[in-house]
């Protein structure tokens, strides 16, 4: 009995003729998913990390001035946001990123000793901090990498605190992070005073109201009440703020040079493929083949060596992604788990770059005349 | 009067805008299960006659009729090629990366044949062209008139009307030469099948029952 061959066969075999090529080829491609599911998954990954921060406080509104990193608003206006009717406790808060040595930066929040976030932690070790004293407690990762137990001596731009706990928090944000009183975050961020936002908890949600409609009117009466500020959503103050948005233009801008370059690289390949087989596409022209019979084997081709790419790309974006977890100074933002869906979204993406890579050289085949195909030295 | 297998009215090919004229005016009438040699010096236009006639390529004037309608209008090229035409040219043209059974084998990729089918019938035609034992050879293992063989079976596969060929024995020894025109003879009498072939050799150009010849674009007779 002969050897069956198939439509993916013959086009497995054609990419097998060029080892050295295709295996080239697929390194690019490989690169571009690699760096798509690395970017983009930590992109999301800390997306969803600062969603988890929100939630797991509790929080239902954040409080801002026009935009979330360089936002500053007066603590005094605390008193107004409480004072909205479902307003249920308005807290202020400083967040920023902190070098603490050479090789450790960390993420700082400044809250109050009373704020309802702290109840969120879990103390693993030691004490809460009080207001007006120079005392942080740390996130497990970020004492880990520092060594600090509490009792401990911390530097942090010139003044020395203590550390009073290390607490286990709900997301990586937290369990790498510095949390210090607002007052004493104010003076070492020369920001008395000011805050850099309210985090807004509501009173329970109306019987017969839907929670989003009740979180919309909330938004609505406190940008009323004080004019100036934006209340948002937490869901959308984590999508929206500005470090994830860095994050994702970053990540998506990096990735969509990665992918062209791998995009290109399949176009080239396939190119020279066809430009190499004018004469055998010839024969196949004369053989029967219809130009759409030449463009599926084409793009065949040109989606298997996408596919492997994905595959492979997968496997090095999530390494990489493995490796960025658990290196101290990018374990606070980055998390290694990876979304299935963005898993798949990666597959399409490489099936769909080498698509798109192969059309052109397909459409060139397929109009290739036969008798001019066979003449072709 | 019933219309013949393959008639070409007026054929003219020029290349270059017209000043290479490859055809000058061909007039042929080839009915089914003839057997009719072309032959002519190089240039004469005798392999350009071949395309033409096998769809392969569309004359600049002049049409090629398959049983009374137009190729190229009202028959589809790819259809005709893949349906009714078999070629067999002078350098086997077969797919170096295909075995001998998948290269019989792929000109039926393109007819929606069930694969348990294709392969059955590359086997048997393999073994009629006495390539039993040579089915998973690839073209670099195989001799010259193996190859001629793999490509003559390729050239059946998809049970053909016509059988076109170009030059088939201008690559082989004289041993095998008379091998293959005993094999090409062979099919068409056993499957009545219409044979046309290209030659430069006076042997082959006249073992046919019709030789036409050709020089300079135009049949001498």
């Amino acid at each position: 009995m002969a050897r069956h061959l198939s439509f993916t066969g013959f086009a497995w075999k054609n990419l097998r003729r060029r080892r050295l090529r295709t295996l080239l080829t697929l390194v690019g491609i490989t690169m571009g998913i690699g760096a798509f599911v690395a970017l983009v998954g930590f992109s999301r990954a800390f997306e969803h990390e600062w969603m988890r921060l929100y939630t797991s406080s509790g929080t239902d509104i954040a409080v801002v001035e026009t935009n979330f990193m360089n936002t500053s608003l007066d603590e005094s206006i605390g008193h107004q946001i409480g004072a909205v009717p479902d307003v249920a406790v308005a807290v202020p808060m400083i967040f920023n990123l902190l070098d603490l040595t050479p090789d450790v930066n960390a993420l700082v929040y400044g809250w109050r000793a009373d704020s309802y976030e702290l109840d969120s932690l879990i103390l693993l070790s030691g004490r809460r901090f009080r207001d007006g004293q120079p005392e942080v407690i740390l996130g497990k990762n970020l004492a880990d990498d520092l060594k600090k137990r509490s009792g401990d001596s911390l530097p942090i731009q010139g003044t020395n605190f203590t550390v009073t706990g290390v607490f286990h928090g709900g997301t990586a944000l937290e369990e790498g992070a510095v949390i210090m009183p607002l007052d004493q975050l104010q003076t070492i961020s020369s920001m008395q005073g000011k805050v850099t936002a309210f985090h807004v908890r509501l009173r329970p949600v109306p019987a017969g109201e839907a929670y989003d409609r009740y979180v919309k009117r909330a938004e609505a009466e406190i940008e009323a009440a004080v004019p100036g500020v934006h209340a948002d959503p937490a869901a959308d103050r984590a999508a929206n703020n500005q470090l994830v948005a860095l994050a994702h233009s970053v990540a998506w801008g990096t990735s969509s040079i990665a992918l062209l370059i791998g995009i290109l690289g399949i176009a080239n390949t396939m190119a020279m493929s066809v430009f190499e087989r004018t004469r055998e596409i010839g024969i196949l022209r004369a053989l029967g083949w219809k130009g759409r019979h030449v463009i599926l084997l084409i793009l065949t081709e040109a989606a298997a060596l996408g596919l492997a790419g994905g595959f492979l790309g997968i496997a090095a974006g999530w390494t990489a992604l493995l490796v960025l977890s658990a290196m101290p100074q990018t374990a606070s933002i980055v998390s290694a788990s990876v979304a299935p869906l963005h898993l798949a979204e990666s597959l399409l993406i490489a099936i769909a770059a080498g698509l798109v890579a192969g059309a052109y050289p397909a459409w060139r085949a397929a109009r290739l005349s036969p008798v001019e195909a066979l003449r072709y030295e | 009067m019933s219309s013949p297998l393959l008639e070409a009215r007026g054929l003219v090919k020029s290349y270059d805008d017209g000043r290479i004229a490859a055809l000058r005016g061909v007039d042929v009438r080839i009915e089914a299960g003839e057997y009719v040699t072309i032959s002519g010096p190089s240039g004469s236009g005798k392999s350009t006659l071949l395309h033409m006639l096998g769809g392969l390529d569309l004359p600049t004037r002049g049409e090629v009729l398959f049983r009374g309608s137009p190729l190229g209008s009202a028959v589809d090229l790819d259809t005709y090629r893949s349906r009714q035409v078999g070629f067999i040219f002078q350098a086997f043209y077969l797919l170096p990366t295909l075995c001998a059974a998948e290269n019989v084998q792929v000109a039926m990729l393109a007819m929606n044949e069930r694969a348990n089918h294709r392969a059955e019938r590359a086997a048997a035609l393999l073994e009629e062209m006495g390539l039993k034992d040579r089915m998973r050879h690839y073209p670099n293992e195989l001799s010259a008139g193996e190859r001629q063989r793999v490509a003559i079976a390729r050239a059946l596969a998809n049970d053909p009307a016509i059988l076109l060929a170009d030059e088939p024995t201008g690559n082989l020894d004289t041993a095998n030469t008379a091998h293959i025109m005993e094999i090409l003879r062979g099919i068409r009498e056993q499957r009545g099948m219409t044979l046309v072939i290209v030659t430069h050799e006076k042997e082959i150009a006249s073992s046919a029952p019709r030789h036409i010849r050709i020089r300079d674009g135009r049949i001498e007779a």
